[in-house]
């Protein structure tokens, strides 16, 4: 079943209080969060957080599809590398 | 560079005319038939490959040279390598998996930080996996423009620009 409207997106308070002081800050850091639960926000867009998997942080840069999303979607918890071949990566 | 790409691997024969398992490592699995002829690690045995259907697992194939379920058996667990100049030529900032792995990287003031060990991608950009001596674990650094301003493929060589707090002091 699908969260009320009414309640509004869920978010750890302590991750909207560090990404408000680095966004004032204004400084390229990786934010740490552990909160896997946290709703993706409008104003996370453009910062870059690192969210802990069980074992380290994974870099996760914050664009407008990721809206509504919650951060634990983008840090597996397992590891899976599969083979290189013909495969692509794009810098964006 | 590496010469070599693994694109696929033999898993066993298939049926008793001679077909056999094929496992594609390809992004898209039915081009491995593209880069044939492929090779063994060592070049001694060349295959054109014939994708049959798809099967559990990968595909049924007939390889040249395979016409018995004894020989495609003996095959079982051959890993099968095209060459690199068989990959068709990307755009501006984009990169093979095969051509990063192995750079070494650079800060902005030319110090080692590491190699690049894998690109890993979770849904929110590709991910560049960087090992080192002076790493006691692996670090992931986000492929963009703003954290990596320079890859030098022809040197073995990339620029990072990491954002604080991703390096250990």
């Amino acid at each position: 079943m699908s969260r009320s409207v009414w309640k509004g997106p869920f978010v750890d308070a302590y991750v909207l209080k560090k990404a408000e002081a680095s966004r004032e800050s204004g400084r390229n850091e990786v934010i740490k969060i552990w909160s896997r639960r946290s709703t993706i926000l409008p104003q996370f867009v453009g910062l870059t957080f690192g969210v802990y998997n069980g074992k380290k942080h994974i870099p996760v840069n914050v664009t407008e599809d990721m809206i509504g999303q919650k951060f634990g979607e983008y840090s597996p918890t397992r590891t899976y590398y599969g083979h290189a071949a013909d495969k692509k990566a794009k810098r964006k | 560079m590496t010469d070599l790409i693994c694109v696929g691997a033999i898993a066993g024969a298939y049926g008793v005319r001679g077909e056999v398992r094929l496992k594609s490592f390809t992004a898209d699995p039915l081009a491995i038939a593209d880069y044939a002829p492929l090779t063994t690690r060592d070049g001694g045995r060349a295959f054109s490959v014939a994708i049959i259907r798809p099967v559990k697992g990968g595909f049924a194939a007939r390889l040249s040279g395979v016409t018995t379920k004894e020989e495609a058996d003996a095959l079982r667990g051959t890993e099968l390598y095209a060459p690199r100049d068989k990959l068709p030529s990307l755009p501006d900032d984009e990169f093979y998996h095969a051509d990063l792995i192995g750079l070494v990287v650079l800060d902005t003031g030319g110090a080692e930080l590491g190699r690049v060990k894998s690109v890993q991608n979770h849904g929110a950009g590709d991910l560049l996996e960087i090992t080192g001596p002076g790493l006691k674990d692996s670090v992931l650094l986000p492929f963009t423009r703003e954290a990596v301003p320079t890859v030098d493929l022809a040197s073995g060589r990339l620029v990072a620009d990491p954002p604080e707090g991703l390096f250990p002091e």
